[in-house]
């Protein structure tokens, strides 16, 4: 494209820069609101939007004085003393007993109750509470209070989930679900595929045919009856019928139709001769297979993998049904369901969880989009 | 921790290679039991044949039995399971299916999956359209198609939690700290519960399917778009022909069937959708599908694999015509050949 | 629950350190002594609690009890209290086996013709799902005559403890023991005063209450009924409260049991009470639409912002577990009885909605027939009350036997009650009690008609006979 044709196409070169940009923005931001959020601390991610992260912000507390029993009498004054907040990070602004009217006095101002005791509260929120008789107060008394907090990032989010909800282990679990899952199935089906490519025998085409057709059979058509053969299994050897050894070969099942199509379709596209000078050198399929093909195919091999790769560690139904909802079995799609049902609001935990189950996705769908792409682009373009 | 590490990496490696040693020794078992024969006169017997017709065998049988066990024989039994009672056991005829017909859940769940089909591919196609033809135009294409792409790493449960975020909804009068209900609010308007406001919640829960599957429209398209040759364009532009011209009578017709394989592609998804719906909002609030549903009956009140069953095979009458399409295009592939 | 647990933790933890610097301090005799004389002044008081004499047993040396239940660690801790005192007592050998899958594993046991002696069911339906296949040994006109007389709401435990068996003939086979109570709301001592509020004691007032609240700014009730898969369940509880301070307690087993159709008007008008606060856009937070959608572990968070965004939220006993950190039940946050309507009042009294675990005999042995009459002594009640996560309507225990002063006035509404009903939705088929009930009433609150969602309900119940 020419110099002058790029000025003179300015207006509209604007406009799709402009369109792209927008439709860039409102693509990342979700995940950015989420991000960000991971990292605020908790009080003030529950109060203000994540967009405000970087503002000081502004809310209301309480905090309740001291009793009786931490009455000290001091130059014939009755005192009570303390500090209104547990961190410092806090700038009390205002503050009044009375909630409804929260800015009624300034900090460092004075608060005269009715009994004439006085009580003064300051920016850092330490009060002092004077009066010229004992101060009869049982349970504290309770001050509110507008205060402002700088910023604050922290990882405590991400502590607390790996540790007390349970993420790391999951993280694990996943792991040991994924892996397997990945690797047992594009082995079975990169033999398969090279038969079905270059190995004559009876009712090939037939049998081909039947994994096309199967490529697009729902899951759910399965669910059911593995689930009765599970349990059944499990009940005859007096097993669990949730296990790995479950999953991974549900998983492979599932993953196998288009792992055949897939790499039958690629290793039937290498040149013939290759193939067939191998075997004239003396060479047994099985030696032509691990020699000279699967070095070939590492492309095909590679989409693939990161296809069931990403697949498997992001599929929730199969670990529903398959696997136990118990620490040594659950996985991270499975434990943000159940955080989502038991966490409810609490979204330091949800957005640091959520966070870390979809780091590792992200981290291999960056490292290596170039194979993923191409998987996707053989998949669908020429099969579907 | 560093038990719980060692255990799954033992059970990794364990899984792992109990499946290639099939490999390995079902090859040595072949190569050893089946070898070339020294006859009695000292002639060398061949049994290459033998071997030939045994091995392909057992390339294809471990993924030949996974098939039939994991995917074909379900198929079988849940059809017949849809004509048994909960236990799987009474025969009850067509019962499930007037059962279902009848029920106003599942027909709600229809609705909404005929209209998830209609929204969710064509607005994927639409963005993921837009995407590809913009991003060719700017230098900073590629990120742009990275980041718009990036979705379909994240699970849908992931992606729910991110919008359900979004959504988020406080009384009127709290801050708000879901963004959409924030921009609602800085305009003027009432927050609302965006989930649990029947018929329009649907669209809040395509909406994360669409942003998901964007990406992937965008990829196919771009790759396919690539393919459109040079030259046709150029002509056009000499002609004069406009932008969307040339986009709409060019670039579309050219690239119909990819068009056309996406759309089955992000129609058998949609048809089978579940996360998104279970995590956001578990069918409440007049959103369910026939996924979630089936689902549902699977588990609810010690489950009963009658009805959940009848559920699954409406899902696959719906699929029929697309694995059959499929199959017919295969073959046609193959004779061209 | 858990934060009550907490407390009596770190209490028996106290006490440990005080022993230990007990055991120090040899050198101050006179110490020594004294706190010698007051450990035994605490023991003689809980042999003797409440004027009642302990419990003797005859001599069972020999032999043992097998009991099977869902009590786990701390419950489990506090159980074995129990029965060491029943092991002192009788020279007999108790042994109790607790699993989180004790109602899978009792089936099992009983199926097989190999259960313990008792198993503690933690609901009816189970308990009586048994006893239809005569899986349970009737404990017998005597122990039924015992708890009428001797718990509060006696007929009702009575009713709840007795299931038809193989034959169809209804008998007595469930001892209530460790229950717990619903009807509760839970408000902010302070923020009432602030507004000059009463503890409203009739429905009426209740009502009056919140538009009194209303008309002061405020917001009278925090409402959530979100949890995850569960969404709807809270509100199930509402209307059941509801229905048995509107109906009579046949009515209400009528409607559990569908002999009285879910659509049933009297239904239908217990569904509309709860509307008239949950639908009422001035009664809740963030009005009606937020309480779909809130979740009902984030509901009660609005008592204790500031200002408070509400000033009342009902629910069970469980919930302090899910207030703000550092919120001290007793001072900062407390509950009441969920009152009856006054109008209604001479007919129906006081009725209390929960739960709790029943005692029921797998297989009969004397030593088992004296651990049911050992069951019956106040000590037996007040060894666990004075631990934790326990109530009794049991009248003749001390109650100041109970660790704190909320579990005290829980129990206090226990004997207050003059009806006691089983969480209905509990006893409802799973497809009903777990499934279209909680998801109608989301559908309620959400602008649905409650004849349109009682209709429903009934439908789904009628399509699973």
């Amino acid at each position: 494209m020419s110099t002058s044709k790029r000025i003179r196409l300015t207006p509209g070169q604007l406009m799709v820069h402009l369109g792209l940009l927008l439709l860039v923005i409102l693509w990342i931001l979700p995940t950015v609101g989420l991000l960000v959020s991971s990292f605020r601390d908790k009080d003030q991610l529950a109060a203000t939007g994540w967009w405000t992260a970087l503002s000081t912000s502004v809310q209301n507390g309480q905090g309740r004085t001291g009793t009786s029993e931490q009455m000290v009498e001091t130059g014939g004054k009755f005192v009570i003393a303390g500090n209104l907040l547990d961190d410092s990070k806090r700038t009390i602004l205002t503050f009044n007993t009375n909630f409804r009217d929260l800015t009624a006095y300034k900090a460092g101002e004075v608060l005269t109750f009715k009994d004439q005791s006085q009580i003064r509260v300051e920016a850092d929120g330490s009060y002092r509470w004077e009066s010229e008789q004992p101060i009869e107060e049982k349970r504290g008394k309770r001050i509110f209070f507008v205060a402002e907090s700088p910023p604050t990032f922290t990882l405590d989010n991400y502590v607390e989930v790996l540790t007390s909800e349970g993420i790391g282990q999951s993280f694990l679990n996943t792991f040991v679900v994924t892996i397997p899952a990945t690797v047992i199935p594009i082995t079975i089906a990169a033999f398969a595929a090279y038969a079905f490519a270059w190995m004559r025998f009876p009712g090939r085409q037939f049998l081909f045919v039947v994994v096309v057709g199967l490529l697009v059979v729902p899951l759910q058509m399965s669910l059911i009856p593995l689930l009765r053969m599970y349990n059944n299994i499990g009940a005859l050897l007096d097993v669990s019928a949730k296990s790995y050894v479950g999953i991974w070969l549900a998983h492979t099942g599932f993953g196998l139709p288009l792992a055949i199509y897939l790499l039958r379709n690629y290793i039937r596209s290498l040149p013939r001769d290759i193939i067939e000078s191998a075997r004239m050198d003396g060479a047994s399929h099985f030696q032509t297979f691990t020699r000279v093909v699967v070095p070939l195919s590492v492309p095909a091999l590679a989409s693939f993998t990161i296809f069931q790769f990403l697949w498997v560690w992001n599929d929730l139904l199969v670990a529903l049904v398959f696997l136990g909802k118990g620490d040594d079995q659950i996985v991270l799609t499975s434990k943000m369901r159940e955080l989502l049902g038991s966490r409810g609001d609490n979204w330091e935990i949800l957005t640091s969880s959520a966070f870390i189950s979809i780091i590792v996705p992200l981290v291999v769908f960056f490292a290596l989009q170039r194979y993923f792409v191409r998987g996707l682009v053989a998949g669908s373009v020429k099969g579907g | 921790m560093l038990d719980q590490v060692l255990d799954a990496t033992i059970a990794v490696i364990i899984g792992v290679s109990s499946c290639l040693l099939y490999f390995w020794g079902t090859n040595l078992l072949l190569e050893t039991l089946v070898r070339d024969k020294q006859t009695a006169n000292g002639q060398i017997e061949s049994r290459d044949e033998l071997r030939h017709a045994i091995r392909p065998w057992l390339f294809v049988l471990p993924a030949l039995s996974l098939l039939f066990t994991y995917l074909v024989y379900p198929v079988f039994e849940t059809v017949w399971l849809s004509f048994h009672d909960f236990t799987g056991e009474r025969w009850v005829g067509w019962s499930n299916y007037t059962w279902a017909l009848a029920n106003p859940e599942f027909l709600q769940s229809i609705g909404n999956n005929f209209l998830w089909l209609l929204v969710v591919p064509s607005l994927s196609v639409v963005f993921g359209l837009i995407v590809a033809v913009l991003a060719d135009r700017v230098w900073w294409g590629t990120i742009a198609k990275s980041l718009i792409f990036m979705p379909m790493a994240i699970s849908f449960v992931g992606a729910s939690v991110i919008w359900k975020f979004v959504y988020d909804f406080r009384g009127p009068g709290s801050d708000q700290i879901g963004i959409l209900n924030a921009i609602v609010v800085g305009l003027g308007g009432e927050p609302q519960a965006w989930i649990t406001i029947p018929f329009w919640n649907n669209f809040f829960l395509m909406v994360i399917l669409v942003w998901i599957q964007t990406g992937f429209a965008m990829v196919i398209f771009s790759a396919a778009l690539r393919g459109v040759p040079k030259e046709t364009l150029e002509a056009a532009q000499i002609d004069g022909a406009s932008e969307l011209k040339i986009f709409f009578l060019i670039m579309i017709p050219q690239i119909m069937s990819t068009i056309i394989v996406v759309w089955t592609t992000i129609t058998i998804i949609v048809l089978k959708i579940f996360d998104i719906v279970l995590a956001m909002t578990n069918g409440q609030w007049e959103t369910e599908v026939l996924a979630n549903l089936m689902f549902d009956w699977m588990f609810r009140g010690g489950g009963d694999s009658g009805r959940g069953s009848t559920i699954a095979v409406f899902i696959m009458l719906a699929v029929i015509p697309i694995m059959a399409w499929n199959i017919r295009k295969f073959r046609e592939e193959e004779q061209g050949r | 629950m858990s934060m009550i647990k907490q407390l009596t933790t770190k209490g028996v933890f106290l006490a440990g350190t005080a022993l230990q610097s007990l055991k120090k301090s040899t050198t101050n005799r006179l110490m020594n002594t004294m706190l010698a004389a007051l450990a035994t002044v605490a023991l003689s008081s809980v042999a003797h609690a409440g004027g009642h004499s302990a419990y003797k047993g005859p001599d069972l040396s020999g032999q043992t009890v097998t009991i099977a239940g869902p009590w786990l660690t701390a419950d489990e801790e506090s159980f074995e209290a129990v029965t060491a005192a029943f092991e002192k007592a009788t020279g007999a050998k108790i042994e109790y086996a607790g699993s989180d899958s004790f109602e899978q594993q009792i089936v099992i046991d009983i199926k097989a013709g190999s259960p313990p002696n008792l198993a503690a069911f933690p609901q009816p339906g189970l308990a009586a799902n048994m006893a239809a296949i005569d899986g349970l040994v009737p404990l017998g006109d005597d122990t039924a005559a015992w708890v009428r007389d001797n718990y509060a709401a006696g007929q009702s435990w009575v009713d709840l403890g007795t299931y038809a068996d193989k034959s169809g003939k209804d008998q007595f086979y469930g001892f209530f023991y460790n229950v717990n109570v619903k009807s509760l709301v839970w408000y902010v001592p302070e923020n009432f005063e602030a507004g000059g509020y009463e503890i409203p004691k009739t429905m009426e007032d209740l009502i009056a209450l919140s538009d009194q609240i209303v008309k002061d700014g405020g917001t009278p009730w925090c409402i959530g009924l979100g949890s995850g898969d569960a969404t709807g369940w809270p509100a199930t509880d509402w209307v059941e409260d509801i229905m048995l301070r509107t109906q009579t307690p046949d009515v209400y087993d009528g409607w559990v049991a569908n002999s009285i159709k879910f659509n049933d008007p009297r239904v239908i008008n217990a569904i509309e009470t709860f509307g008239q606060f949950a639908k009422n856009n001035d009664y809740v937070e963030g009005g009606t639409r937020a309480v779909g959608a809130t979740d009902f572990r984030d509901s009660p968070q609005g008592l204790f912002s500031v200002p408070p965004k509400c000033y009342m939220h009902r629910q069970a006993s469980f919930i302090p577990a899910f207030f703000p950190e550092g919120v001290q039940v007793g001072t900062d946050a407390d509950f009441f009885y969920f009152p009856p309507f006054a109008s209604k009042a001479s007919q129906l009294g006081n009725p209390v909605l929960g739960g709790g675990t029943l005692l029921a005999m797998t297989k009969d042995s004397p030593a088992t027939r004296e651990f049911i009459r050992f069951l019956q002594h106040p000590m037996s009640h007040e060894i666990w009350m004075a631990r934790a996560g326990f109530l009794t309507p049991h009248k003749g225990v001390n109650l100041d036997k109970y660790s704190s002063e909320i579990l005290r006035k829980q129990g206090e509404i226990l004997l207050n009650a003059t009806t006691f009903r089983f969480d209905g939705s509990d006893l409802m088929p799973g497809a009903i009690g777990a499934g279209s009930f909680w998801s109608q009433m989301v559908f309620y609150v959400s602008g649905a008609s409650a004849q349109k969602v009682a209709d429903n309900i009934q439908n789904s119940w009628d399509s699973i006979k």
